[in-house]
């Protein structure tokens, strides 16, 4: 697809925003909206909508995603014509896009779609049929690569017509004679059906709370702490030279202070000091037998006790 | 049969949540993850030696340590699902095979970093996935495993699929931001790096699918489990998408460290080589080619692709045999790095498109004594020159292929009659791309 508008006529916006402001269109845009901190982000799948209902996109079209989302025309205009899948102007009721990359290259794209351009009497750089059926498009990788060569038409990845249905089964690439088969499935359900029926575009979109509603780009304050504080690991305790006790220990970098608590043959783990994270170790006498335990602190909240090490002679 | 983590519910169902179940699936969300603190999950991860999956293969647990914890703003968790390097397909068919693991993987990252909101950002082109995702989502959602306090364990998650549009440059993490936020996909600089100020200028984690769909099981088995599956310093499994000249091109799963032609030739994988190997491209299109020769001493870590001036990537394999030309191949990957060039950066934008011009040339037959240093020197002078390493992804492939193949290049070159005269240069100025 072109990187800019060609010569399409555009239609007026009273004829396409009766289309656009239905309640069904208005309510996934609310939907859209609602799951992103600042409406501005919702734009791509708004504009996504749009070209659902009207099944591509007009510049009027553009100009109302961008009310949609709070942003400036020109700015959706922009983001429309970085992206090659919004499609500036009508295609055929079947868009075929080939792989032209290096998978498919290899294994004889370039033979499909030479032979897609004669069957269908088109070029392959977006050029759609006199019946207004099929526009070809020859495309990068479409990540399907172990299929190659592959096509999508419309949204479906085919590379044969399994049980009346397009179907990439494993192992099985594109050839000539299933390209036709694809044409040929395509051909009979433009005779039996009327119209393609609307596919979400946005694979089923469902209804939710959104967004907390809390984000840093809006000074908002967020909810914080919903995971508990980080605790102290790999508590040692080892015997110095001159007859004290050293205590070392791993914690991670946001705990605050350190709880040092002991506790003899039995009973209760008592407080023995509070020292600073900073801190990376400690010395002191303690008798031979005692568990030394480490609680981690960080802001208010005191993670739980680490493991115990035991004071060896 | 080798110890499968991630990929070991395929064909069995599982996008459905009670198949899932029954299999073992969220059977993380309790004690074991809910009794872990995160820095003891984060140590964990650490410890399981699990390095990101997308292409860069920087270790998770490291990059989920430089988030910051305590902050007031917001942590966001990414998923890069915009898989668009040639070549590779594992995300795609790990998506449509086993949704719920992804979730699963999501609520433990989410857990390690204090995640409240969550987004999939999913290529456009994947429209099947996106459907099984929602309807995966919708399943947890009304089982009570996403939303509001999941399990009683007071944590709660919210997950989004956005559908990304087309556009390869959103696979780099700050490019797949801007996208997010409704922008040009295109990248932005670094510092600040995403881990600090990311979505919405608050502390973003941006983890590929496979990477999270690792986390269950290594919840489940331990990381020294995980770790002892790979080599010591690759440690784990990686799903590898293959295509080209091979008898049964597919995704894989196989323990890194398995030698590339025992993966190649193996009757539980790829079952052998159309045709005599020519040549491996080891990691995605823009990752350096392996000749034959190379190929045979390759193992698939990162450190010995690393060691043949390759790399590992995103684990896309392409085998092409001696029937295939090399200089095609290069003018396919040049075209698409021009086409994805997202115009931000002049020596990439204009860079790309020249170097896409003289090679098409050349495959016409109307190559330049000359045109193979231009195109050197040019890929020179456009890699390390900009925000992203999308021209360096292209200067790979064109030092690569013709340092390795220069002999076809040159065969090519003297077919045409007028190879010695002098190229009109305003033909192929930079900036004739438009």
């Amino acid at each position: 697809m072109s990187h800019c508008h060609t010569k399409v006529d555009q239609p007026h916006a009273s004829e396409i925003l009766p289309k656009l402001e239905t309640p069904q269109v208005l309510s996934k845009v609310e939907e859209l909206v609602r799951r992103y901190p600042v409406p501005k982000a919702a734009l791509l799948p708004v504009l996504w909508v749009a070209q659902e209902t009207l099944g591509w996109l007009p510049q009027e079209a553009i100009r109302w995603a961008a009310g949609k989302c709070k942003v400036s025309p020109v700015h959706a205009y922009g983001v429309s014509l970085f992206y090659t899948m919004y499609k500036k102007e009508p295609t055929g009721r079947f868009f075929v896009q080939i792989c032209q990359n290096v998978s498919c290259h290899i294994l004889g794209a370039e033979a499909i779609i030479a032979h897609a351009e004669k069957s269908l009497g088109t070029t392959s750089h977006g050029g759609t049929t006199e019946d207004g059926l099929f526009t070809l498009l020859r495309v990068e990788c479409l990540g399907a690569c172990g299929n190659g060569p592959v096509l999508q038409v419309n949204d479906d990845f085919a590379t044969d017509v399994v049980d009346g249905k397009l179907a990439m089964p494993e192992g099985v690439a594109l050839t000539p004679e299933r390209f036709d088969r694809i044409v040929a499935w395509c051909r009979k359900r433009a005779s039996d059906l009327p119209a393609e029926p609307v596919r979400d575009v946005l694979g089923g979109l469902f209804e939710t709370h959104g967004h907390p509603g809390a984000v840093g780009a809006t000074n908002e304050p967020q909810k914080t702490g919903y995971a508990p504080a980080p605790p102290a690991l790999g508590v040692a305790a080892a015997k110095t030279e001159d007859g004290k006790v050293k205590l070392t220990w791993r914690a991670a970098p946001e705990v605050s202070q350190l709880h040092l608590e002991t506790r003899a043959e039995t009973g209760e783990f008592s407080a023995l000091a509070t020292i600073s994270a900073k801190e990376k170790d400690w010395t002191g006498e303690l008798p031979v037998g005692t568990e030394v335990r480490i609680v981690a602190q960080s802001g208010d909240r005191r993670a739980k006790p680490s493991n115990a090490a035991k004071v060896e002679a | 049969m080798a110890t499968l983590t991630v990929t070991q519910n395929f064909g069995k169902g599982a996008a459905d949540i009670a198949v899932y179940k029954s299999l073992g699936g969220y059977s993380s969300l309790g004690p074991r993850l809910f009794d872990l603190s995160q820095f003891e999950l984060i140590d964990l991860v650490t410890r399981s030696g699990l390095r990101g999956r997308g292409g860069a293969g920087f270790p998770t647990g490291m990059k989920w340590s430089f988030v910051p914890r305590n902050t007031p703003k917001p942590v966001y968790l990414v998923v890069n699902a915009d898989e668009g390097e040639p070549g590779t397909f594992k995300d795609h068919v790990l998506m449509l095979e086993d949704p719920h693991r992804l979730i699963e993987g999501m609520i433990a990252c989410g857990w390690a970093l204090g995640v409240r909101t969550a987004y999939i950002y999913v290529r456009g082109e994947f429209l099947k996935a996106i459907e099984t995702l929602n309807a995966a989502l919708k399943q947890a959602y009304d089982a009570g495993l996403l939303g509001e306090n999941i399990q009683g364990s007071g944590y709660s998650l919210d997950i989004y699929v956005h559908r990304g549009a087309g556009a390869y440059i959103c696979g780099e993490e700050t490019a797949l931001i801007n996208s997010l936020e409704g922008y040009k996909g295109q990248p932005r600089l670094k510092p600040p790096f995403p881990a600090v100020s990311g979505a919405w200028a608050s502390p973003t984690c941006v983890n590929n699918v496979e990477t999270l769909m690792a986390l269950p099981w290594i919840l489940e088995h331990g990381p020294a489990a995980y770790q002892a599956l790979g080599t010591p310093k690759s440690g784990g499994t990686k799903v590898f998408s293959v295509s080209g000249d091979v008898v049964r091109p597919g995704v894989y799963e196989i323990p890194l460290g398995t030698p590339l032609l025992e993966f190649l030739e193996s009757s539980e994988w790829c079952q052998g080589v159309v045709g005599t190997l020519k040549g491996v491209i080891p990691g995605g299109s823009s990752s350096p080619v392996l000749t034959a020769e190379e190929s045979a001493k390759a193992n698939m870590d990162y450190e010995s692709l690393a060691s043949l001036k390759s790399m590992l990537g995103s684990g896309a394999v392409i085998a092409f045999n001696d029937t295939r030309s090399a200089v095609g191949m290069l003018a396919s990957l040049t075209r698409f790095y021009a086409h994805e060039s997202c115009g931000q950066c002049t020596p990439c934008r204009e860079g790309t498109g020249y170097a896409d011009r003289i090679l098409k040339a050349i495959v016409r037959g109307e190559g330049r004594d000359g045109d193979l240093d231009t195109m050197l020197d040019l890929a020179a002078n456009f890699s390390y020159t900009t925000i992203c390493p999308l021209a360096i992804a292209d200067a790979w492939p064109i030092e690569n292929f013709i340092g390795k193949f220069r002999s076809e290049f040159d065969a090519l070159l003297a077919s045409n009659a007028g190879h010695a005269e002098s190229r009109v240069t305003s033909d192929f100025r930079p900036g004739a791309f438009w």
